[in-house]
C-alpha cells in the first residue's frame, strides 16, 4: 500500500522522456515553418516559454524568456522588464528547475546527446565552473544589454548574439537552410556561434548536460529558487537506509541525502528510480511543517492498518 | 540487454533529430519545384508544350555531352586550360565563345589534328547553344505565364499600385518610384538596433544615389496604418541619427504593408525599379557593413545599367 503512494509519486520520473518530448512539442508547434523558413509572428509570441527556446525557431509557440529579457534590458526605451522577471519568480517558485528537468528543449536535446554510447566523464570535479551561469547571467543577460549601449540608448542582447549554441541550432540553421536571403547574410558571428554548439555537441556526449551545468542564465535564474520552489524532493530519513545509491545516480553532481533541494538539482527524479526503499519522492505544496504532519499522518494510517 | 538495446534506440532517436534539421534544407528546393508543377499543370496544354520543350533541351544536351565524349582527350585538355574564375561573368556569352576562347588562347597546347577537331566541334556546339538559348527563352516565358499567381511574383510587384503617406503626412503613389532609375526601400523598426545605425550610412547613400537617379525610401513597421506614436518615434530617431531621405508609412493590409509584416531578418533593403517592380534577391543586414554595402551598390549598378 505503502510502496504503492510513493511510486505513484514519482510518476514524472518515470515518463520524464515522454513529458520532454510533448514540452519540445509544444514549445515548437508551428512544424510545418521549419520547411517554409518562416517564423511564426502571431500574438501568442508576446508570451514566453518556460525552456530555453529560440524566439527565431521558425516552428516556435513562443517567445525566449532569457532572449526577450535582454530585449527589454536594451531597448532605449525601458531599463529593466518586470513582466518578464514576474514571470522567471512564478515560474520559479511553481516548478524551480523542474523546468530544466522536463520541459527545456536544449535540456532534452542534450539528454539525447548524452545517450549516444561511449565513455562518459564524470563533472563532478568539476563543480567551480557551475559559478559561471552565475558570471553568464549577471554579465550578459543584465549588465551588457543594459549599459553598452549606442547614443540613442539601444543595446545589444549579449547572451543571444555571442552564446546562445540554441539560436544557432533552432534559429540560424533552420533559416538558413529553407532561406537563401538569410544564408547569404550569414558570416563570421555565424560561424563563432556553430563552433560553440558543435563543442557543446560534443561536450554534451562525453559528460551529461554540460550547457544546464555551466552556462545556462535561464537555469542559474531557476536555480535560485529550488530552495523555495513547491516543487521540491523530499528524502524520508526514517526511510533512508544510507546507501549512497541516489548520490551515485545522481548525474547533477547533488548529494541528495544532505541537499535534496540543491540549486544544481533539476528533479529529474533518477535519485527516485536508484533508491532501493522509495525514500525519495516529489513533494508539491508549502511548508516542511505539513510535511512532518503528512509524515506522522502516515505513519498512524500505516499503524491503524497493521492494528 | 535491455539498456543497451534502449541505448540504441536512443542514440539512433538522437541521430534522425540531427538529420530532421538538415533534411529541411534539402526538402526545400524539391517542394518548390512541385509547386511550379502543380501550377503548371493547371492548364494541360501548357505543360504539354513544357514537356516538349524539356524534352528537346535534354537531346540538345545530350548532343552536346556526346561531342565531348567523341573527343574526349582533346576536350578534357580544353577544361582543364578553362579559367574558372572567369565562368561568372561569361555566363551571358554564348558557351562556344568561351571554349572557343579558351582554345585560341591556349593553342600551342594542342596538336594540330586536335585543334582542328575542336574548331569543328565548337561550331557544332555553337549552333547547338543558339538553340537551347532560344528554349530556355520561351521556358523561362511559360514559366512567368504560369507563375503569375505564385507568391513570388506577386512580391515582385508589390509597388505598382502603391499609396502611402510620408511621415509628415503627405500623399504619396507609384510616382515616387516612376521618377528614379533605381529606388533603394529599406524596411526598419525603431527597436531594432542593426537597423537604426545604419540610417546615417542610408543618408548617405541617398546623396550618392541622387547623382546618379536613384533615391533611398525607408519604411517603419512601427509607423503601419498612421500610427502616430510610432511616427512620431521614428521621426525622432531619424533625426538623432541625421537622416533625412523620405520615410514611408503604408496601410497593413495593402500588398506592401503585407510584405514589410513578413519580413523576418531586419533590416531588409529590397531595390524598385522605376515600374514599381522589386529586382533581385532583399539584402538582409544593415549596410554599415562594407561587405553588404559592397553587394547592394553593385545591384544598383546592374538596374541602372539596364
Amino acid at each position: 500500500m505503502d510502496k504503492k503512494i510513493k511510486s505513484a509519486k514519482n510518476i514524472p520520473a518515470r515518463f520524464r522522456g515522454w513529458i520532454q518530448a510533448a514540452a519540445v512539442l509544444l514549445t515548437n508547434i508551428h512544424i510545418p515553418n521549419l520547411f517554409k523558413g518562416k517564423i511564426y509572428q502571431g500574438k501568442a509570441k508576446t508570451m514566453c516559454v518556460p525552456g530555453l527556446n529560440c524566439y527565431s525557431c521558425p516552428a516556435a509557440t513562443g517567445a525566449c524568456p532569457i532572449g526577450a529579457f535582454q530585449a527589454v534590458v536594451g531597448s532605449s526605451k525601458f531599463k529593466f522588464t518586470y513582466y518578464i522577471t514576474g514571470f522567471f519568480i512564478l515560474l520559479g517558485v511553481l516548478l524551480g528547475r523542474f523546468i530544466c528537468g522536463f520541459l527545456c528543449p536544449f535540456g532534452w536535446f542534450q539528454d539525447l546527446l548524452h545517450k549516444i554510447p561511449g565513455k562518459k566523464f564524470s563533472t563532478a570535479k568539476m563543480k567551480p565552473l557551475r559559478y559561471l551561469k552565475y558570471v553568464i547571467l549577471v554579465v550578459f543577460v543584465i549588465l551588457l544589454p543594459a549599459f553598452v549601449t549606442n547614443s540613442l540608448g539601444m543595446g545589444d542582447p549579449f547572451f543571444c548574439k555571442y552564446i546562445c549554441p540554441q539560436g544557432v541550432l533552432e534559429g540560424a540553421l533552420p533559416l538558413a537552410l529553407a532561406n537563401s536571403g538569410i544564408r547569404a547574410a550569414l558570416g563570421h558571428l555565424f560561424t563563432f556561434k556553430f563552433t560553440i554548439l558543435v563543442l557543446f555537441i560534443v561536450l554534451s556526449v562525453l559528460f551529461y548536460r554540460p550547457f544546464c551545468k555551466w552556462i545556462c542564465p535561464l537555469g542559474a535564474i531557476y536555480s535560485l529558487f529550488n530552495r523555495v520552489s513547491f516543487l521540491k524532493i523530499q528524502v524520508d530519513h526514517e526511510k533512508c537506509i544510507g546507501c549512497r545509491k541516489c548520490i551515485r545516480a545522481c548525474k547533477m553532481d547533488v548529494k541528495v541525502t544532505e541537499t535534496p533541494n540543491h540549486p544544481e538539482c533539476i528533479r529529474c527524479g533518477e535519485c527516485m528510480k536508484a533508491c532501493p526503499v522509495d525514500a525519495v519522492c516529489y513533494h508539491y505544496g508549502f511548508s516542511k511543517k505539513k510535511q512532518a504532519d503528512d509524515q506522522s499522518e502516515k505513519s498512524n494510517g500505516k499503524g491503524d492498518l497493521k492494528s | 540487454m535491455k539498456n543497451k538495446f534502449k541505448k540504441v534506440i536512443a542514440a539512433s532517436l538522437a541521430v534522425s533529430v540531427l538529420l530532421a534539421f538538415t533534411g529541411c534544407g534539402n526538402n526545400q528546393a524539391p517542394s518548390a519545384d512541385n509547386k511550379k508543377q502543380e501550377s503548371a499543370s493547371t492548364s494541360t496544354a501548357d505543360t504539354a508544350g513544357m514537356d516538349e520543350q524539356s524534352k528537346k533541351r535534354d537531346d540538345l544536351y545530350q548532343q552536346e555531352n556526346q561531342i565531348f565524349a567523341d573527343h574526349k582527350d582533346a576536350w578534357d585538355k580544353v577544361f582543364g586550360l578553362m579559367n574558372k574564375n572567369s565562368a561568372g561573368e561569361s555566363l551571358s556569352e554564348n558557351y562556344a565563345d568561351v571554349l572557343a576562347g579558351t582554345v585560341e588562347s591556349n593553342k600551342d597546347s594542342f596538336t594540330e589534328e586536335e585543334y582542328d577537331t575542336l574548331c569543328k566541334d565548337i561550331e557544332t556546339i555553337r549552333g547547338i547553344e543558339e538553340e537551347l538559348a532560344a528554349i530556355e527563352k520561351e521556358i523561362a516565358e511559360a514559366d512567368s505565364a504560369n507563375g503569375g499567381s505564385s507568391e513570388s511574383d506577386e512580391s515582385i510587384s508589390l509597388f505598382q499600385d502603391f499609396t502611402g503617406k510620408d511621415l509628415d503626412g503627405k500623399d504619396v503613389d507609384e510616382s515616387v518610384f516612376k521618377n528614379n532609375k533605381v529606388t533603394v526601400v529599406n524596411f526598419w523598426f525603431s527597436g531594432c538596433k542593426p537597423c537604426v545605425e545604419e540610417l546615417s550610412k542610408l543618408n548617405e547613400l541617398n546623396e550618392t544615389l541622387k547623382t546618379m537617379g536613384g533615391e533611398v525610401v525607408g519604411i517603419n513597421t512601427d509607423t503601419l496604418d498612421n500610427n502616430e506614436d510610432g511616427i512620431k518615434e521614428a521621426q525622432e530617431i531619424l533625426k538623432a541619427q541625421g537622416a533625412s531621405y523620405k520615410n514611408l508609412t503604408v496601410a497593413s493590409d495593402s500588398a506592401i504593408g503585407k510584405y514589410a509584416s513578413s519580413i523576418m531578418a531586419f533590416p531588409t533593403t529590397v531595390l524598385v525599379d522605376k515600374d514599381g517592380n522589386i529586382v533581385g534577391e532583399p539584402l538582409m543586414g544593415g549596410i554599415d557593413d562594407q561587405a553588404n554595402y559592397d553587394q547592394l551598390m553593385e545591384q544598383i549598378q546592374a538596374v541602372i545599367n539596364q
